[in-house]
């Protein structure tokens, strides 16, 4: 029974830092509702950058984290506003292009820069667990776990007692009316994707910590992130920390319960049911259920 | 001024025009050399695929990000058939277009409730979903090793096409998208699928079912898709999950037809050939960092020329506006 | 003649959550009669023609069109019952032409012409019947706001309806534009057809109806002619509020005997001339 246990515990701890991965691409998404392909990109991108940080100036990759926050938010910002805000109300295959592109361009520069072959960030400290009962909980992944958390809360604090936070609801809600009110559309649809870009360069550099990473795995991200921004309901920010733990759960219990990638196969499926039961997510109602797009 | 056509030429001559390319296509093969044969024989094969993605995602507007999952299914369907039945590849071809088909209208019936994004992304679970069970069922499929399907020896029970025979299939599949495409758009059928683009609301209002009308675009382009699946497993001998079901597939599909123009007869013909030879060029000649201008120029594609290259070049000749610069405005914030 | 109703309720309700959108209504609409529907903004209006026509599924009642249970059943099928409806915001499709529209209609509805000459054809009949002749050729986003709301009536005038729901089709017209849709409906009509007007505009509601419903909050708060109607007070209650039907009240209090031309009986400010919209305040 401690196998279960100790599967369970895995499960939560890697679904707060998937919650982290995806919340972003929930935010763009229920926001702007521009599906960003290129999300995992941005993951891995801060992966390499985490790592980079730390092998060229022996930066803890916790610390060197808020810098690639920072370096990912401006990219992010100029990616929306030079580029997705020039297709934003057209069909939505032309953003999900768009973002493919992006996404082809990120991944090749990143084989390019960095090749293709698996890194890690090897801290002395990450490997240490921290022993309670039967259950190993690795260093690293407690305070992955407790970081990521502790983010997404700030997140949600700051989405709604901020002006900029607010300012990001509004124009979720109902833009022409936001525009309406002096607020900068297209200002705050950059900063959106700046915040999107920026949470899922710190969740890569903390993935680069737990686990391997390459360029190749930023698809994997990407559809990581759809299906919790599903379950979580778009836009829904505690909702991503639920379907990340959901998430997390499923890959636990299912590689300990299921052989080979059965559970994999479960995970879409349980996206596709959720999508046609209750596509609005699992955890209340999505955030911005009515949209009116001006 | 271009000379005035009676009108019942004006009605026929695409399909004139349509006949004369396929034949000439039939004949181009006999000045190409065997690599050529092969380069455009992957290119009939696109031809075909964007063509059958246009329409369920351009006319219909439901824009499918899964549809690689007919691909795999046609092929894996024709490697299981032949490898453990040794059926003959002619009769395992219709089946696995048949079984892709019954695959669309089977998902397609939940799923084509959805819209917009949600379609998109259910359809991509599907097919990611569809994909993780080929792989875990190794004694049917070969699972993750691949499956090898038999082409020398007693086993063989169709005698490998070679690059001409494949040539000629792919041809023929393409000339069949290109047939339906057009009949299609052209029919009461079509203008079902268009209104359920354009208004699905009002189209249900005017007496159209558009749950059953959606399904059956669905199933059929999974049936050409599926074909076209089974004759690229044939071709490729040995194939594995990840290539079956790759996801960059369906991408080149929707890229060819959005820059080709979506919802026409001759965008994704344009798009596939144009897309196809300049991933080639790239390929020959930029071989490291061909991916990446690939990205770059689907960007500018994208953004340049959102309604694709035929719709475009029609509305430009209506307006007499050919402004590139009047487009980029068109879908900004 | 049938006696059956062409269109019956019964029970006919849907409830969002909490919240009855429409409430319990009952209603037999008896063929060639033509049914105004007001109430304030609100009232359900809106959801009542979405039941009728399949577009919302009810959670309680029956709707029954010529006898015939269709209680949820899908907008097409009720489509091919003969029961066509505009939209309040019009729902042209945008990359078809005019004439194109309203042949989608004659192919797909009961008539099912399914030769594409022939229904481009009788599209063009049904334009000069909406007075949008002219204007075949063209794509909808060139119209005007009247000629729009024409084409919305052809679209429903191509499905050759026994049961024809406007909603809300005066809306944003001005006034020299309103008569002209009046004018049409008077003449289907002549012709016996049954319609439902969902409107806002008074002088509309007076100038056609046979028999006015008021719904309420989802309910039906009365069924009667026009002007008794109109003059009801509980009626200008729901819609001027509380407020001003008490001042009414009190301002008819003081006058112990009406007399014939001061202090007439309050009515909804749309029998004199002009084309006002009635809005209720808080």
């Amino acid at each position: 029974m401690s196998g279960f246990f100790q599967a369970t515990i895995y499960g939560l701890l890697q679904g707060g830092l998937l919650a982290l991965v995806a919340v972003g691409f929930s935010l763009v998404w229920g926001v702007m509702n521009v599906v960003n392909l290129s999300h995992g990109a941005f993951v891995v991108l801060g992966a390499y950058l985490g790592w980079q940080l730390h092998s060229s100036l022996g930066l803890d990759p916790f610390l060197g984290m808020i810098l690639v926050a920072a370096v990912l938010f401006c990219l992010g910002y100029a990616v929306q506003r030079l580029l997705i805000n020039l297709v934003v109300n057209g069909p939505i295959f032309i953003t999900l292009l768009l973002t493919f592109g992006l996404e082809l361009l990120l991944v090749q520069g990143m084989n390019i820069v960095f090749t293709a072959n698996y890194q890690s960030i090897t801290t002395s400290y990450a490997g240490n667990a921290v022993i309670v009962g039967d259950i190993q909980l690795p260093l690293g992944r407690l305070l992955a776990f407790a970081l990521a958390v502790v983010i997404t809360v700030a997140l949600v604090r700051v989405m709604s007692r901020t002006r900029v936070g607010m300012s990001i609801m509004a124009t979720g809600m109902d833009r022409g009316a936001a525009r309406l009110m002096g607020i900068r559309a297209r200002h705050v649809y950059a900063v959106t994707f700046g915040l999107a870009t920026a949470l899922a360069g710190m969740a890569g550099t903390m993935v680069g910590v737990v686990d391997t990473f390459n360029p190749a795995a930023a698809g994997r991200f990407t559809l990581l992130s759809f299906v919790i921004a599903v379950l979580g309901g778009l836009g829904n920010m505690y909702g991503a920390l639920v379907g990340g733990m959901l998430m997390g759960l499923v890959q636990a219990w299912g590689g300990y319960f299921l052989p080979g990638t059965w559970v994999n196969a479960l995970a879409f499926l349980l996206l596709v049911v959720v999508l046609i039961f209750r596509p609005s997510g699992l955890v209340g109602k999505a955030f911005y259920s009515a949209r009116l797009e001006v | 001024m271009a000379p005035t056509l009676s009108p019942a030429w004006r009605q026929r001559w695409p399909w004139a025009a349509g006949i004369l390319a396929v034949a000439a296509a039939f004949g181009l093969q006999t000045q190409l050399y065997s690599g050529q044969v092969r380069t455009i024989g992957t290119i009939f094969m696109f031809v075909a695929l964007a063509l059958s993605w246009n329409l369920i995602g351009g006319y219909t507007g439901y824009a499918s990000f899964g549809q690689v999952v007919f691909f795999g299914l046609g092929g894996y369907v024709t490697a299981a058939l032949m490898t453990h039945a040794h059926w003959s590849f002619w009769l395992a071809l219709p089946v696995s277009g048949l079984l892709a088909a019954g695959y669309g209208a089977l998902i397609g019936i939940p799923l084509l409730r959805l819209r917009g994004h949600y379609f998109a992304v259910a359809t991509l679970g599907v097919a990611e979903g569809t994909r993780e069970i080929v792989t875990n069922l190794p004694d049917l499929t070969g699972g993750g090793g691949g499956i090898t399907l038999p082409t020398v020896g007693a086993a063989a029970s169709t005698k490998y096409l070679g690059n001409d025979g494949f040539y000629l299939v792919f041809l023929v599949l393409a000339a069949l998208c290109l047939l339906v495409t057009a009949l299609v758009s052209r029919s009461k059928f079509g203008f079902a699928l268009r209104a359920i683009h354009q208004d699905e609301d009002a189209a249900a209002a005017v007496g159209i079912n558009t749950t059953r009308t959606k399904v059956l675009t669905f199933a059929l382009s999974g049936f050409l898709t599926g074909l076209v699946g089974a004759t690229y497993a044939f071709q490729q001998v040995t194939i594995y999950p990840e290539r079956l079901f790759d996801v960059e597939l369906t991408v080149l599909m929707v890229v060819m037809v959005v820059i080709g123009g979506s919802g026409t007869v001759l965008g994704p013909i344009l798009g596939a050939i144009g897309l196809q030879f300049l991933s080639e060029w790239l390929r020959q000649n930029y071989t490291t960092i061909h991916t990446l201008l690939l990205g770059a120029i689907i960007i500018a594609a994208v953004i340049l020329l959102p309604q694709g290259l035929v719709n475009y070049l029609r509305e430009a000749r209506r307006n007499g506006d050919y402004s590139l610069l009047a487009n980029v405005r068109r879908y900004r914030l | 003649m049938s006696a059956t109703p062409v269109l019956e309720t019964r029970g006919l309700g849907i409830r969002f959550g909490g919240l009855k959108a429409v409430d319990d209504v009952d209603l037999q609409v008896p063929e060639g009669q033509t049914l105004g529907v007001i109430g304030p903004n609100g009232a359900g209006k809106s959801t009542f023609i979405n039941l009728v026509t399949g577009h919302l599924r009810p959670t309680s009642g029956q709707v029954l069109v010529d006898g015939q249970d269709l209680t949820g059943a899908k907008p097409w099928v009720i489509a091919k019952a003969r029961v066509a409806r505009t939209f309040q915001i019009v729902k042209p499709f945008r990359g078809m032409t005019v004439r194109e529209n309203v042949a989608v209609g004659v192919m797909y509805g009961p008539d099912g012409m399914t030769r594409m000459g022939p229904a481009l054809h009788r599209a063009d009949e049904v334009l000069e019947q909406v007075g949008l002749g002219a204007a075949a050729g063209r794509s909808p986003g060139e119209l005007s706001v009247a000629d729009a709301r024409r084409l919305e009536f052809a679209k429903a005038l191509a499905l050759s309806p026994r049961l024809l729901l406007l909603d809300e089709v005066m809306a944003g017209l001005r006034p020299g534009e309103i008569e002209p849709s009046l004018q049409l409906i008077r003449d289907l009509k002549a012709q016996g057809m049954t319609i439902i007007v969902v409107e806002h505009v008074m002088k509309a509601i007076l100038a056609v109806s046979d028999q006015v419903l008021v719904l309420n909050a989802g309910q039906r708060l009365m069924l009667g002619p026009p002007r008794d109607v109109l003059s009801d007070p509980t009626v200008i209650e729901a819609y001027l509020g509380h407020k001003y039907a008490a001042r009414q009240a009190a301002a008819q209090a003081a006058q112990p005997t009406p007399s014939p031309s001061a202090g007439a009986a309050p009515t909804l400010p749309a029998a004199s001339a002009g084309s006002e919209e009635v809005s209720p305040d808080a």
